[in-house]
């Protein structure tokens, strides 16, 4: 037993001095690669490497921030594309060799002569493809946060400068301009030849011994959109020889140019401003209440008018209302006004004989709110069918409001449906009665 | 007996944990722990500063027009078009990287371009734009604040993609080109020095220039001379004195306003602004002096805080004057009328 303890003594120091062996020949033989790459010749006499003009960077969003995944949305994964949604806080972080402790990795022997100078760049593209700059941040930080307020495709760069200083001085005087110093025009315009004081840095040292070292990356941000569009619908009456062709062109015509102008909100909150017709607004809220972050988002409805109540009172109302989930894995959301007692829209009241039109816009944060597009809607009975123009307008002659009066005529309701191309969308579906001529506008009372 | 087994076994294994211990690293270095203290910037940053994909860098070098070095010393306010000499303008992106092919390479959108002017004294940079439609890879530098360390740095990325091995996949990502220029920046601009003046319990009054417009060049700087409180009249509204030429010889005239003092009073001055770089501490006086323009002939004591008027033989026509040099050697000279009542 004892011989079989020795043995394995033996062994084991032989093992262990077989595997130092083996290791200080791969030490040297790295070694000896190393000062090959690096053109490091012990017999010649040593050549000095230039510090590189910039290193690699990597950038990306901390993936536990929000991130969706690459096929969201029918997203291509090889597109390297990051899919974010719209009013999410997000958080990108960046790293490069010029932002550590030591400079070594940049060059054998180099140190860095400054903290490092960072900037985050967001860019969006525009309809043309070309990139405009939203903002650019020099924040010095290699982490940043921040939300995308309007849905489209974002380039975020970050572009990082740190000045390296080569291990012996003089080594990297190139990085210092190499054109001529200020003409003799230009010292006189300072002064005369007396600037030698201001061209020495802070700290008493020449330029020449350092270089400004860049790093730059860049990462494409799709950015999705889950709010739903803005919808206004008006409604307009005409009476005798109008031509309601005509009425319902203009209408749609100041509708869009108004729709735009204000955003999608309410063009005014006076209720004598709609007289000549009235409006619903469906909108993403005021101040306050837009860029919500998807799962607090709501909307808000707005009437304004004589046709909102049976009374035919001119009146402006306006009220928050729930936006939610339409569909869970593709973000997407609808906003939609159900009329009725319960709801903050009774319904829609025209006069029975009176020849009525209605025009609905839409515009949506998808392209910035940037233009207006009709919106699908009509009038309908409860099982679904569509109610025609009498002509160029709609025309009732016979009432169903008080339903309790009416029960024999047709229930009708307004319909529309707005959608952006996300497929967020905002409807309507709301009573509309017909009330009896005169009495109900003139006389508080429907009989 | 056991023991010794032992001992021979924890021979090999503390000799073989050794050994791989001095075993050289393979493949990409395994991240650092991050100081924060001394690595303030890398606060929440958690990924690697090795890239895993392939986004190749490209070089990039920066020239004047006509592809001139750009000058090692650059002049305030002065502007310098540059020009980016990179390949990420060509027709393709590069089809190797660090020794790995980037099969069938192409552009697939247009370059995203940035150019900053760093100041390293202040590390600060200053992002340039023009209005003026240029090529893709030029922009007007203009450096609107002297420094003795800063550089010209131009950022560019590109979107690409490739094939990779799977028939029929591909990939996109970014190539990058960035690039640095280091230059000094000349101060061309005279100190905006201007004085406190105020009576032992008594009015008080300032009087300052502020450049306008601003950074203008060419030469020369013009500045507005502001006088406010009740020692120059002006308790209730600034007085402006506009377009005066910021040097050395910058006197206001009597009618356009004056400081007003009583022959006894004690007047207690005290220097305010100073200078878009650095001023030169040395060589600044101010005081009362005979006539206005030139160089100034002191009638008090230079850069006495404390003046007692009633000790002093004053002038037929005092003015009081500021006297200020950058170490450019910019120098302003302001004069300001003094009535004695």
């Amino acid at each position: 037993m004892k011989k079989f303890t020795g043995f394995l003594m033996v062994v084991a120091v032989l093992f262990s001095f077989a595997v130092m062996i083996t290791a200080e020949e791969a030490a040297t033989s790295t070694a000896t690669a190393t000062s090959t790459a690096t053109g490091t010749d012990t017999a010649a006499a040593p050549e000095e490497t230039p510090i590189p003009d910039n290193t690699d960077m990597t950038l990306g969003m901390k993936t536990d921030s929000n991130v969706m995944p690459a096929t969201f949305r029918g997203g291509d994964p090889d597109s390297s594309l990051v899919h974010c949604l719209e009013d999410v806080y997000y958080e990108k972080q960046e790293h490069a060799l010029i932002y550590k402790e030591d400079a070594s990795e940049i060059k054998e022997g180099a140190k860095f002569e400054s903290d490092p100078n960072i900037t985050w760049d967001t860019k969006v593209k525009d309809a043309d493809g070309n990139w405009k700059t939203l903002s650019s941040a020099n924040t010095n930080m290699a982490a940043d946060g921040g939300k995308f307020y309007a849905p489209g495709e974002y380039q975020i760069g970050n572009s990082g400068a740190r000045q390296v200083g080569a291990s012996s001085s003089g080594a990297d005087n190139e990085a210092v301009g190499e054109g001529d110093d200020p003409t003799d025009d230009e010292k006189e315009a300072a002064g005369g030849d007396k600037t030698e004081t201001a061209l020495v840095g802070e700290n008493g040292k020449t330029e020449a011994e350092t270089k400004t070292v860049t790093a730059q990356q860049s990462m494409g941000v799709q950015v999705h959109d889950v709010t739903s569009p803005d919808l206004w619908v008006a409604f307009q009456e005409g009476a005798g020889t109008v031509d309601m062709a005509a009425t319902e062109q203009e209408l749609k015509g100041k509708m869009m140019e108004k729709i735009i102008t204000t955003m999608g909100r309410p063009f005014s909150p006076n209720a004598d401003d709609y007289v000549e017709a009235s409006y619903m607004f469906i909108d993403e809220g005021a101040e306050g209440e837009r860029d919500l972050e998807p799962f607090k988002k709501t909307a808000r409805l707005t009437v304004a008018g004589a046709l909102f109540n049976e009374r035919g009172a001119t009146k402006f109302e306006t009220k928050a209302i729930e936006s939610n989930t339409l569909d869970k894995e593709a973000m997407t959301r609808q906003v939609h006004v159900a009329g009725g007692d319960k709801s903050a829209l009774k319904g829609v009241f025209v006069r029975r004989n009176v020849p009525f039109i209605f025009a609905s816009m839409a515009i949506d944060n998808g392209d910035l709110r940037s233009k207006a597009g009709e919106v699908a809607c009509r009038i309908e009975k409860a099982d679904g069918t569509e109610v025609e123009k009498e002509g160029n307008s709609y025309l009732f002659r016979v009432p169903n409001f008080p339903r309790d009066n009416y029960e024999d005529q047709p229930e009708y309701f307004f319909v529309a449906k707005g959608s952006d191309k996300s497929g967020n969308l905002t409807t309507v579906r709301t009573p509309l009665y017909v009330v009896n001529t005169q009495a109900a506008f003139e006389g508080g009372s429907n009989q | 007996m056991k023991k010794t087994i032992l001992s021979a076994v924890a021979a090999v294994i503390v000799f073989g944990s050794m050994v791989s211990a001095q075993e050289p690293q393979t493949g990409a270095p395994a991240p650092a722990p991050v100081n924060l203290e001394k690595t303030p910037w890398l606060k929440g940053v958690e990924i690697s500063p090795y890239p895993v994909d392939i986004s190749p860098v490209i070089p990039l070098k920066i020239y004047a027009e006509n592809s001139e070095p750009i000058p090692a010393t650059m002049t305030e306010d002065v502007p310098l078009t540059v020009i980016a000499e990179t390949s990420v303008f060509d027709e393709a992106p590069p089809a190797e990287y660090k020794g790995q092919a980037i099969p069938n390479p192409r552009w697939e959108e247009n370059p995203a371009i940035s150019w900053f002017f760093i100041d390293w004294e202040k590390n600060k940079n200053h992002m340039a734009s023009v209005s003026e439609p240029l090529a893709a890879n030029q922009m007007v530098i203009i450096p609107t604040t002297p420094t003795g360390k800063g550089a010209i740095t131009c950022h560019i990325a590109r979107k690409m993609r490739y094939d990779l091995e799977e028939p029929g996949r591909t990939k996109s990502t970014y190539a990058n080109s960035s690039g640095a220029k280091d230059v000094r920046v000349l101060d061309i601009t005279p100190p905006l020095c201007g004085l406190e003046i105020s009576i032992e319990n008594g009015p008080s009054g300032a009087c300052w220039p502020v450049e306008n417009p601003p950074d203008k060049y060419p030469l020369p700087k013009q500045a507005d001379v502001y006088l406010s409180g009740a020692l120059f009249n002006a308790a209730d509204q600034d007085i402006l004195i506009p377009g005066l030429e910021l040097g050395s010889n910058m006197v206001v005239a009597a009618e356009q306003g004056s400081l007003n003092v009583s022959p006894k009073d004690k007047l207690h001055i005290k220097v305010i602004g100073g200078d878009n770089y650095k001023l030169d501490n040395a060589k600044l006086k101010f005081g009362l002096c005979n006539g206005a323009g030139g160089e100034p002939a002191p009638a008090s004591p230079v850069n006495e805080e404390i003046l007692d008027l009633g000790k002093l033989k004053l002038p037929e026509t005092p003015f009081l004057y500021l006297d200020a040099t950058d170490v450019a050697g910019n120098r302003q000279v302001m004069f300001i009328p003094v009535k004695i009542k």
